[in-house]
């Protein structure tokens, strides 16, 4: 085997496979190593891609020209716009996947290109000379150390919950990265020799139930909606058939037989040290922490059209395996279930992403890229997100051009990025709607317009895409301006200005469709999405100038830079505790410093006035 | 702005001979600086006051017989290592002494200085910086105490308060949204409109109070206007106390603006004694009469002085139809001659309230004048409670605020998405926030700096 390469990506889930396709297809030679080609953008959690602010960075990854829109997109059974009644900045899609056919597709996708190599195997270590990465090192198929060396100038780590993962199911630990995986001990020991900051987190998984065992017909049906609206900009109509879910409770009855066994969860008896997401409860924290509820929400979801599993959303817990099957029989409907897989709960080793600069490259490895859960994040969504940027940022650092970081006003991907390098991770992260403080710019009907023209300078964007971009783009150039030029007559008879009728709140995507005066421009299949950028662009013009206004007073401190080399010890006027974040964070600019925990105002007023002295 | 990481060192008293004067010095050399300038030979023990002699640098020779106290930060004022070194209140000891500093390696400390330090270590908030600034320059004990109760954190408190609802109501609001599948409903629309319109109403009441603690911090002018001969003068002498203005009986006496300076009720209170607003018959009185129109329009209120012994003419009536809709006292001089109308019966005089009918040049009136001329000016009844705000950044981010909150208010109601009514309640957390500086642009800060004497 060629063992040369321009970037190395470890791990194929959703972030490597982002991260290895975006470099390769900006012409990098690259390695893709994965300890095995079946679980390619596996989805050992929950079967679903999207949901509030994961959808707007499904889009966003979409619009730069990574994979997972179209990916979700061809292999979604069950589509579903959430916030669907409220406005247009918080409308998110969400998916039920075929997790199988999901895999495969991006499996496929990524063989297509040619500069990629595929590496099976378990990588023991990061080679490092002068704190510039070289290359790695795999195992032995023995599973020792010293087996075969490839080079390159980039690596990427996507290594997810592997390093030193632990699954727990009631008293019983099992190394593994996920279920009967087993875990990366040396490459996490030869990550943690390089001095990254470590932490430990924690997350869990449901049960998973024999689909012919659970009596459906006695469960209440979710269905997805009529017509699906897709994450892809590529993609026009979605015909596919679409499953149901079912949705249930939880009843008194669960809520004994959990606090009956909590002192066999290992949650609660000491068992797990890492911590665990807050918005994503377990079971038992749900009944522990939150006695004032009466019941909670259970969903059934498909893992496949031809897959007998089934994904019990809200049921996750670390309970030994009898008494997740009592807990399973608890729920009406679910009587004779079969548990074909019990839940569990995984410890893993993360890089507090602090560590990082926002391109996800390590501050004292130069070459060395991190992305994904292993970064302290949780979702799949999150981690595409990272391994598209990081991707993008591998192939730059090997052509020696400048990193590639979008802002907090122009992307999730930028706010992303922002938060875990100047936040860092207390609790696996999830992209939230109100971390965005531009929520109201960063839309999904809008990710292409903000997006796809820095993705095609950067050489991701392809020329399909492109032509497509530039059609819509010019569309809705076109219908901003009719819209801006004409005038209209309402309901009641009145004329008036189309953009200031489109303030009223009954003037809407409806009647913008309708209008005969307007005749506004759409892509056949992308009405709703033409109209969409339309009706916002005018109807929220005021929010959108005000937030415009706030973008720009920022903007000075956000362009203030702080020389890496900035000694925060030498200025007296910080407490030590500040100077202490600061030194770890080492923030690139003045903005950044200012969103790091603890760090006041009168602290950055002190740095920059140093910085421009 | 200056270095922040050196030693600075200031007179801390004010300017001029006194009894006792402070030099203070701040900064990690502090100890070392005070080590040199002194002849004590032990060092300084923390928070106790040494006796020792301030020494001439040039020959070592003492200048002073001094106290000297060493404060080790961070718990000190500046949050630094400070000396505070108590001489004899001579401008030329002092100066020496600070001289003395600066040639064991102090530097001179700019305006605002020791405060600005405080500040950006977190021993004071931004209203508390100002405060100290407030502080020191108090003329009315009621401007102390406000300032004093700033310095305590009153302010701080009352903006933290609201702080904490807005953050909840975002809070709840936020949920909504990122959790639309949960089934728990955080909080409707609506609830959340009346909950912002309440909020907007608590801010209102801390922009009325903040604008009478403008009022306090700041003072007012009144302007004092009639006819020539009214007794405009009289009434000026009547509140001041003193014979400032110059009183003879020929009209058009008073050319200049006599201005004077009174605490009415805790509000320092410019008086600006117009000239006799007429028809003005030479050109030196003409210029008068322009600036007493000026004067006329800036004057927080308006005394309008009116002589009862005269029948009222067109410019009497002029003035008072000009002044209608400011804040007005009218005063109907000379009850001691006898009436030629009175405005009992006069009924264009209807709308003129408050009036009092008086006699100026009667010791007994000035009680009265005040008394109502303070209504006047704090626009109803005075304040129980201190203002916890006072100055103009204040009231424009209370503004700031109560105007976004409102917006959310209507937005809510009208059943916008919670994202928009979102939006304005960032807004209007951002603008409370800046008060107290939690977070602030610093060309904020450098203009609040700007304003301090050296040595606070």
């Amino acid at each position: 085997m060629e063992s040369r390469f321009d970037v190395i990506v470890i791990g194929a889930g959703h972030a490597g496979v982002e991260a290895a396709r975006a470099a390769a297809r900006m012409g990098c030679r690259v390695a893709i190593c994965t300890l095995s080609e079946a679980t390619v953008a596996h989805m050992p959690c929950n079967p679903a891609i999207g949901g509030t602010a994961k959808g707007h960075l499904v889009r966003e990854i979409d619009a730069l020209g990574g994979l997972m829109g179209e990916a979700i997109d061809a292999t979604g059974i069950q589509f579903k716009l959430l916030n669907r009644s409220r406005g247009p900045a918080v409308r998110s899609p969400r998916a039920q996947a075929d997790k199988r056919r999901y895999g495969a597709w991006v499996a496929k996708a990524l063989r297509r290109e040619e500069r990629l190599t595929w590496v099976v195997g378990r990588v023991g270590s990061v080679i490092v000379r002068r704190d510039r990465v070289t290359g790695i090192e795999l195992e032995t198929a023995a599973g020792d150390a010293g087996g075969e060396r490839l080079h390159a100038r980039a690596v990427v780590v996507t290594t997810g919950t592997f390093l030193n993962g632990l699954v727990h199911v009631g008293p019983r630990r099992t190394p593994a990265g996920r279920a009967w995986e087993p875990p990366s001990r040396r490459l996490a020991e030869s990550l943690k020799a390089l001095g990254l900051p470590w932490g430990r987190l924690k997350t869990g998984t449901p049960p998973r139930l024999h689909r012919r065992s659970i009596r459906f017909e006695r469960l209440e049906r979710t269905l997805g909606d009529e017509q699906p609206v897709p994450f892809s900009f590529m993609t026009g109509r979605i015909d596919r058939p679409q499953v149901a879910c079912h949705r249930m409770h939880t009843t008194e009855r669960v809520h004994e037989i959990v606090r009956a066994n909590i002192e066999r969860s290992p949650l609660y008896n000491g068992q797990i040290e890492g911590i665990g997401p807050r918005y994503c409860p377990s079971l038992e924290d749900k009944v522990m922490r939150f006695p004032h509820h009466e019941r909670h929400q259970v969903l059934l979801e498909p893992e496949g059209l031809d897959v007998d599993e089934v994904y019990v959303n809200g049921y996750s817990m670390s309970l030994p395996v009898d008494v997740q099957q009592s807990l399973v029989h608890a729920l009406p409907g679910l009587e004779d279930a079969e548990m074909m897989r019990p839940g569990y709960a995984v410890e893993y080793d993360f890089v507090q992403p602090t560590a990082l600069s926002r391109s996800y490259e390590a501050k004292g490895v130069a070459g060395l890229f991190l992305a994904g859960q292993v970064n302290g994040t949780s979702g799949y969504e999150e981690a595409a997100g990272q391994g598209v940027l990081a991707g993008i940022n591998a192939a730059r650092a090997f052509a020696g051009d400048e990193p590639f970081v979008l802002g907090r006003e122009e992307a999730y991907l930028g706010v992303l990025a922002d938060d875990l390098t100047t936040r860092g991770c207390l609790e696996p992260y999830r992209m939230f709607t109100s971390r965005a403080e531009y929520r109201l710019l960063l839309r999904i009907d809008n990710a292409d317009l903000r997006l796809t023209e820095r993705g095609r300078e950067v050489g991701l964007v392809d020329d399909r895409r492109w032509a497509r971009f530039q059609d819509r783009r010019s569309r809705f150039e076109e219908n901003a301006r009719r819209v801006a030029r004409t005038t209209v007559t309402l309901a009641d008879g009145k004329r008036a200005r189309a953009s200031q009728a489109l303030r009223r709140p009954d003037v809407d995507l409806d009647w913008l469709a309708r209008s005969k005066e307007l005749r506004l421009e759409v892509a056949p299949g992308e009405e709703r999405e033409d109209l969409w950028t339309v009706e916002t662009h005018f109807k929220y013009a005021g929010y959108l100038e005000r937030q415009e206004a706030t973008i720009e007073r920022s903007r000075r401190l956000e362009h203030r830079r702080i020389p890496a080399s900035f000694s925060y010890s030498s200025l007296p006027g910080l407490s030590r505790e500040i100077v202490e974040r600061l030194t770890e964070t080492r923030p690139e600019t003045l903005g950044q410093a200012l969103r790091i925990p603890g760090v006041t105002p009168a602290a950055v007023a002190l740095i920059g006035a140093r910085v421009s002295a | 702005m200056f270095a922040t990481d050196d030693t600075i060192v200031a007179i801390a008293t004010p300017p001029g001979p006194g009894g006792v004067g402070i030099v203070r010095v701040s900064g990690a050399g502090a100890v070392g600086i005070a080590g040199r300038i002194l002849s004590t030979s032990s060092r300084l023990a923390p928070r106790r006051a040494t006796l020792t002699d301030a020494l001439d640098p040039a020959d070592r020779r003492p200048v002073d017989r001094v106290l000297a106290t060493y404060f080790p930060g961070p718990r000190s004022y500046t949050g630094e290592d400070v000396v505070e070194i108590s001489g004899h209140g001579s401008p030329v000891i002092l100066r020496q002494i600070v001289a003395a500093a600066t040639a064991a390696g102090a530097r001179l400390a700019e305006p605002g200085e020791f405060t600005l330090r405080a500040f950006l270590r977190g021993r004071l908030d931004l209203v508390q910086a100002e405060a100290v600034h407030d502080l020191v320059t108090a003329v009315t004990p009621r401007q102390a105490r406000m300032a004093f109760d700033q310095l305590e954190g009153t302010a701080t408190a009352a903006i933290g308060v609201l702080d904490r609802v807005l953050f909840d109501l975002v809070a709840r609001l936020e949920a909504s949204l990122d959790f639309p599948d949960e089934g728990y409903h955080f909080i409707d629309a609506r609830a959340a409109g009346v909950e912002a319109a309440r909020l907007a109403e608590r801010v209102r009441g801390l922009i009325v109070s903040a604008q009478r603690g403008r009022l306090i911090r700041d003072g007012c002018q009144v302007a004092v206007a009639g006819r020539p001969n009214a007794g405009k003068s009289s009434l000026f002498n009547a509140l001041c106390g003193a014979q400032r203005a110059i009183v003879a009986d020929a009209p058009g006496t008073t050319r200049d603006l006599v201005t004077e300076t009174v605490d009415l009720g805790g509000i320092p209170v410019t008086l600006v004694d117009t000239a006799g607003i007429r028809t003005a018959t030479e050109e030196v009185e003409a210029e008068g009469v322009r600036r007493a129109r000026a004067a006329l329009g800036v004057a927080a209120a308006v005394i309008v002085v009116l002589d009862r012994s005269r029948p009222l003419d067109a410019d009497d009536w002029a003035l008072l139809e000009e002044t209608t809709a400011r804040p007005r006292l009218v005063v109907v001089n000379k009850r001691d001659l006898r009436a030629a109308w009175s405005p009992a019966v006069e009924p264009r005089m209807a709308a003129c309230r408050p009036l009092l009918e008086t006699c100026l040049i009667d010791e007994s009136a000035a009680a009265g004048i005040r008394g109502a001329l303070q209504q006047v000016i704090e626009g109803g009844a005075p304040l129980r409670d201190t203002p916890a705000l006072s100055n103009v950044r204040h009231i424009d981010l209370l503004g700031r605020a109560e105007a976004a909150l409102q917006r959310a208010s209507e937005a809510a109601g009208a059943g916008a998405s919670e994202e928009l009514v979102l939006a304005d309640l960032e807004e209007a957390r951002r603008a409370l926030e800046e008060i107290s500086g939690k977070r602030t642009p610093d060309a904020v800060l450098e203009h609040i700096f700007e304003q301090f004497c050296i040595g606070k």
